[in-house]
């Protein structure tokens, strides 16, 4: 036990003599997650899922525009309104092709005085034999930006469409309504008495007869008002920073071996394994406070930035848990570089190319449901996946320790075949 | 591992070291590193193993001191095998690599304090180890800075101190005087002439012949992996009628160049 304080304690007086490297360890991780997080926040307002602005210029200055607006106030489309008088279509265009704007909407001059004559012709065609008459729709402009997101793109028209759609249909049964009062008033009965007449039809219109009810899967641990990216991110990017600690390790094993200190230290009363402990603790110590800063710079700079705060209220002792065991995890695979590279070239080349591809396909960059296929597959050979699935089920499923063993006990097994392979390979090395 | 030659005799009680047919060969190289590689170091005795560059002193250290194993032949330390007793034999034995084996960001004490932990050794009797160690280097006003700032002197003289802190039965040295000052040499082997006078046994690589000459009661010559000729100086050069060791260095040797 005395000679593991005592590689541990040597470890860890080097960290802190390296205090470059060290602090390299912390701010590359914390860098990352804020970046990333700042870069995220935007893509949701590009794929739809928080407000994007759309401009919005009326040239007709009638009912339709007025209806238009009324129907987007409800969706996550955030109006910018022009003044038709100063602003024209060459404007809107030159606004949306020169990135200023993703989306531009124009109502043409004459657009309601045309769609309310249309509306008045919809049942103008006598007793309702032969073909339904041709209608002719009246056009809203809308100008997208070439470069726009595919996600984007349907979501505005979708959200377009369905109010332009509703007005065209509240249109359609006030005409219906007014058709139906006629009728009833040519057969002597009192147009009063139409279920149809007055104001009743578009109160009875915008009343819903089917909805859709959605569920934050099946724990409902967390509220609509918190937001996933950044409990996916926090931990995502510690998960990269940990591993990022093989480099280092490994540069630690590789700095020794080509030295005179390996052959001194083959040639002490002392185990490989004895060493490698002491590694593996004290760059432990380094994942968790890389872990704490990185949750702290989540729960309280993030606020600052105008991001909703990271939250770790639910199971500590289990997210803790999965926090060493993904320190072990990396620290086995840095040991392990270091042992079967033979340069540090060849270990930091090898290392941060491993890690980059491991957090590629683990879900750290894309969310694995994201992926194709064949790397949604291939995402479970990756540590990164492990330890992020684990933080996953912890932080956005609200499951509890006993649903993420089975990826706890992977990261374990991981540490201990990179330890064992390490052990060979330091009698290899002799 | 093949037995040893069965017509050598059999090590004596006082025997520390005792290597019979020593094989070695590296990959992608034909030629033996050591080939039927034999030596014994008796107690208190104070060994030079000399050779040019490439003849297979640092192999045969290696293996002397359990750092990798031969392909074949057999190597007992005071009786032991590394097979059987690698730790205990560990316990007794003091390496000072070639290359300096010293933690550069470290101080000196704490490069002392780690390696004295790792031989087992703590509390008080570990602080006067470390404090022996300072003084034998003559690092004392230096124990708190880090090795980086030495000069290679200093760093040669921390790295035998830290291989003495065990208190070695048998002190492994690899050329531990290559790159220094003649005032760092000159206190090197003055230390390890009044270690080995308090009964250390000292096995010495070198090619430096009047560096042996000067500090080994017995040279051993090694070339192309085998020990070729050994005994005390003065008796070598009565032997072989030279008028010096570099003489009878060449000689068996021979004189075209080793860059290998």
């Amino acid at each position: 036990m005395l000679k593991i304080f005592a590689a541990t304690a040597k470890e860890l007086l080097l960290l802190r003599r390296d205090r470059t490297g060290l602090l390299v360890l912390f701010l590359m991780p914390a860098i990352l997650v804020v970046l990333i997080t700042l870069v995220q926040e935007n893509v949701m307002e590009l794929t739809g899922q928080k407000k994007t602005q759309v401009l919005f210029l009326d040239l007709d200055q009638g009912d339709l525009g007025k209806s238009l607006q009324k129907q987007l106030a409800t969706t996550t489309l955030d109006l910018v309104l022009w003044d038709e008088g100063q602003k024209d279509i060459a404007d809107i265009q030159a606004a949306v092709t020169g990135g200023g704007y993703q989306v531009g909407v124009v109502i043409p001059k004459g657009a309601s005085a045309r769609f309310t004559e249309e509306t008045a012709r919809l049942f103008q065609q006598g007793n309702g034999k032969g073909k339904p008459r041709e209608m002719t729709a009246t056009s809203v402009q809308l100008f997208v930006d070439p470069g726009i997101m595919a996600g984007l793109r349907s979501g505005v028209t979708a959200q377009l469409q369905m109010a332009l759609t509703t007005i065209g249909l509240e249109a359609k049964l006030a005409q219906l309504g007014g058709v139906l009062a006629q009728t009833m008033a040519r057969a002597g009965a009192e147009p009063e008495q139409s279920p149809l007449a007055g104001e009743k039809l578009p109160a009875l219109f915008r009343q819903p007869l089917l909805d859709l009810q959605e569920h934050q899967g099946d724990s409902g641990a967390i509220g609509a008002s918190q937001y996933k990216p950044v409990q996916q991110n926090v931990p995502a990017w510690a998960l990269f920073g940990m591993f990022f600690t093989a480099i280092p390790i490994a540069g630690s094993i590789l700095q020794e071996r080509n030295s005179g200190i390996w052959i001194r230290l083959t040639a002490l009363p002392v185990s490989p394994l004895v060493l490698f402990t002491g590694k593996a603790v004290a760059y432990m110590g380094v994942c968790l406070c890389q872990f704490l800063l990185i949750a702290l710079i989540g729960a309280f700079l993030f606020p600052s930035l105008g991001l909703p705060p990271f939250t770790v209220s639910m199971h500590p002792m289990a997210i803790l848990l999965t926090v060493v065991l993904s320190s072990l995890a990396a620290c086995g695979y840095g040991i392990f570089l270091g042992l079967a590279c033979n340069s540090y070239e060849q270990a930091s080349t090898l290392g941060s190319t491993s890690v980059v591809a491991a957090a590629a396909i683990g879900g750290v960059m894309v969310p694995v449901y994201a992926m194709p296929q064949v790397m949604q597959r291939l995402s479970v050979i990756s540590p990164l996946n492990w330890g992020l699935t684990a933080f996953q089920d912890l932080l956005l499923r609200g499951y509890s320790l006993s649903a993420i063993l089975d990826d706890l006990g992977r990261l374990l097994l991981f540490f201990a075949v990179t330890v064992l392979l390490s052990w060979k390979l330091a009698g290899i090395r002799k | 591992m093949k037995p040893g030659n069965p017509y050598l005799p059999e090590p004596g009680p006082d025997c520390v070291v005792s290597a019979r047919s020593l094989v070695k060969h590296y990959k992608n190289n034909d030629r033996p590193a050591l080939n039927d590689f034999t030596l014994d170091v008796q107690q208190g005795e104070f060994f030079g193993l000399l050779g040019p560059n490439g003849a297979g002193k640092t192999t045969a250290i290696s293996i002397l001191t359990g750092l990798f194993p031969a392909d074949s032949g057999s190597v007992r330390i005071r009786g032991m095998s590394f097979q059987e007793k690698e730790h205990e034999i560990k316990r007794i034995l003091g390496l000072v690599p070639q290359d300096i084996g010293l933690y550069d960001t470290l101080t000196a004490r704490e490069n002392l304090n780690f390696f004295g932990k790792l031989c087992g050794i703590s509390g008080r009797k570990l602080g006067e180890r470390i404090q022996q160690g300072l003084e034998f280097a003559r690092l004392t006003e230096h124990a708190r800075h880090p090795v980086a700032t030495f000069s290679t002197g200093m760093k040669r003289r921390l790295n035998l101190a830290v291989g003495l802190l065990n208190e070695p039965q048998l002190l492994v040295l690899d050329e531990p005087c290559v790159g220094i000052d003649a005032q760092s040499r000159h206190l090197i082997h003055e230390q390890l002439k009044e270690i080995n006078r308090q009964g250390t046994t000292i096995l010495y690589t070198t090619h430096y012949i009047e560096e042996a000459q000067e500090l080994c009661s017995r040279i051993g010559i090694i070339d192309n992996g085998r020990l070729v000729e050994q005994g005390s100086p003065v008796a070598l050069l009565q032997q072989s009628g030279r008028g010096n060791l570099e003489e009878l260095f060449l000689h068996l040797t021979g004189k075209e160049l080793r860059d290998t």
